[in-house]
């Protein structure tokens, strides 16, 4: 059994049940607030919603973050199946996760992502699907840093054919010229900072307002002379 | 519109589609097209989804310039125009006008609604952080916080002396709340199977009416608590409920993408206004003194049409606005320019103007008989979500996601 696509809880290792209660107050979230964009996954979409472009660029979308620290794959597919997707109707589900499953290979942990897409698909058959890249992590290149790169490249393969699952790359600007992650994109050599969030995050948001403008009348945009 | 490209933008264009070929893997398109390009050498860095980000660009920077072209617009109308000075204002035409008087804060969630006190300088606050807030609106002050419900207030409604505030919330209750004296609940209404997100008290002050989220819409009596109707006929979420100027009629709309008006006293649905592309988010009485500028705006050229009412105004998440001749059901106007859900709507006491409140961040003054945006007020940092005009005295008061309660002076 691969243990990235067996849903399970995220383990309370400190024994405050925090886990537990963000995902009871994203069970509530999701049944009052009718979001058009649920993002749902990991540290680094956490993160993305205390930066400024959250407020700038994703919040007027109307979007709920369903994301949790240090969450993995099969952390993220229990609390799907677990109802957070249930009350809600979105139109875009943007996916981040894969990082923290350090302890897996990439196979695994791409068959993880697979079947978090299968259950949402199931569960929102026309909703799209939007998979940032997995970003590399530490300062200088290490074996982690080459998996989620493998992961990306895997995942890239098996997605691209599949109807309204978009795979977009966020993870490019970050390794500088001698190798190393800069403590100005990502403080932490992990997480991306505010600024770096703008970076990274930039094709992610023109995407979005690509797919939820669709369906409606097309804008005049050549320059006035 | 022929566009001529300078030989070095060719060159430019030139490389970009071949790093666009070449990065999505159309490896005998990008030989051919090297070929016939009579391109040589390697790609320079800085090509790299150049052409990707040249198209999603244009999009933004369009949207920017739009904004930034309605920003400045306004800006040159104030300046030519000017505002009329406080001394000149008349209470048929004052509009409110930035910078905002008072930014309150104090809440530690969004603002779900914001109302003024019929009779006192006083306005009330509901959030999501579960409680109501009074403040004084003519000095900004804090006044207090009524505590009680223990989720969600969606709405607060006080009666016609302001001596009983009503409100509701996502725990499915209803409390009344004194506003004599105590300032405490003196009642809790339960009923409703889910969350209640409107409320509104009968012009005699005798019935509450709830919206809920359980489809319905119930009448209490507030003498004695009890649930004496129920209105059933929306097929999802009730998100608001208002009653007319006389008491007479219900108005109210749903996820359903639907106004209803419904007969007060026999709980029947007198009509389904479906025009709407979108969950319907708000809707609010005319008064009287608007029968003017509606019939001006629903009349062709130089003709004014001879509808007799009562209107109602609704907003949408399609970011429109309508208003309804209630007796025929009919929409007369349309108000198109909101760039994102519409969330509030109240009526300038004069009548001419219709005030909206919407997720674009923004309040609007739309002048009706013209059926144009007369005013734009960058008002929130985050969804402007309620707004109310005072009944006689020269104030607007707005509440947002943001957190923030703002007072608006009228000039």
């Amino acid at each position: 059994m691969n243990p990235c696509s067996a849903a399970t809880p995220q383990i309370d290792s400190e024994g405050d049940g925090r886990w537990n209660s963000i995902h009871n107050r994203f069970l509530s979230d999701a049944k009052g607030k009718d979001a058009d964009v649920i993002f749902i996954g990991d540290s680094i979409l956490q993160a993305l919603e205390h930066t400024e472009v959250w407020n700038q660029w994703f919040a007027p979308l109307h979007c709920l973050n369903f994301s949790i620290h240090k969450d993995q794959t099969q952390n993220v597919l229990w609390r799907i199946k677990n109802g957070e997707l249930d009350h809600v109707e979105p139109k875009v589900v943007v996916v981040h996760v894969g990082t923290n499953n350090v302890e897996h290979t990439p196979e695994q942990v791409c068959e993880g992502i697979l079947e978090i897409i299968r259950t949402i698909r199931e569960k929102h058959p026309s909703a799209s699907i939007v998979l940032p890249s997995l970003l590399p992590r530490g300062q200088y290149p290490n074996v982690l840093r080459d998996k989620n790169s493998k992961i990306n490249q895997l995942l890239k393969e098996k997605v691209s054919n599949m109807n309204k699952v978009e795979m977009v790359a966020i993870d490019k600007g970050f390794i500088q010229n001698d190798g190393t992650i800069s403590h100005h994109d990502m403080h932490d050599y992990l997480i991306p900072t505010n600024a770096a969030c703008r970076k990274a995050f930039e094709p992610v948001y023109d995407l979005l307002q690509q797919i939820l403008s669709e369906g409606e009348p097309e804008k005049d945009l050549t320059p006035s002379e | 519109m022929k566009m001529v490209l300078s030989q070095r933008q060719r060159e430019e264009l030139n490389k970009a589609i071949a790093d666009y070929l070449g990065s999505n893997g159309y490896t005998d398109a990008l030989e051919a097209f090297k070929k016939e390009a009579d391109m040589t050498g390697e790609m320079d860095r800085k090509f790299g989804g150049l052409l990707e980000k040249k198209w999603t660009s244009v999009i933004r920077l369009q949207k920017k310039v739009m904004e930034l072209e309605s920003k400045l617009s306004e800006a040159q109308k104030e300046f030519i125009e000017g505002a009329p000075t406080r001394a000149k204002r008349t209470p048929a035409e004052w509009i409110p006008r930035p910078p905002e008087k008072f930014c309150l804060t104090g809440h530690r969630a969004t603002i779900t609604k914001v109302i003024f006190h019929p009779v006192f300088s006083l306005m009330v606050s509901s959030s999501e952080d579960a409680t109501i807030k009074v403040w004084e609106f003519e000095s900004g002050e804090y006044e207090r916080t009524l505590k009680g419900h223990t989720d969600s207030v969606q709405d607060i409604a006080f009666d016609h002396h302001g001596k009983l505030l009503v409100s509701c919330s996502a725990d499915m209750s209803i409390k009344l709340w004194d506003f004599n004296q105590t300032f405490e609940c003196v009642k809790t209404m339960h009923g409703h199977d889910h969350n209640v997100s409107s409320v509104a008290f009968s012009p005699s002050g005798d019935i509450v009416y709830s919206a809920s989220r359980d489809k319905t819409i119930k009448a209490w009596e507030v003498a004695t608590g009890y649930c004496i109707k129920t209105y059933k006929g929306h097929r999802e979420w009730v998100r608001m409920v208002r009653v007319s100027p006389d008491g007479a009629l219900l108005a109210s709309c749903s996820n359903d993408q639907t106004v209803r008006v419904w007969n007060a006293d026999t709980n029947e649905c007198k009509m389904e206004l479906r025009e709407h592309e979108h969950v319907v988010e708000c809707v609010a009485w005319a008064p009287e003194a608007a029968a003017a500028a509606i019939n001006e705006a629903a009349g062709g050229d130089n003709r004014r049409a001879a509808h007799a009412g009562p209107f109602l105004a609704s907003g949408s998440r399609d970011k429109s606005v309508k208003i309804w001749d209630v007796s025929t059901g009919q929409c007369l106007a349309t108000l198109v320019g909101h760039d994102n859900w519409v969330r509030g709507a109240a009526w300038h006491p004069g009548g001419r103007y219709l005030l909206t409140a919407s997720d674009d961040k923004t309040l609007r003054v739309w002048d009706v008989a013209h059926t144009r945006c007369l005013k734009t007020l960058y008002a929130h940092q985050h969804f402007a979500t309620s707004l109310d005009f005072h009944r006689s005295l020269p104030y607007v008061i707005s509440g947002s996601v943001d957190q923030t309660v703002k007072v608006w002076e009228c000039r």
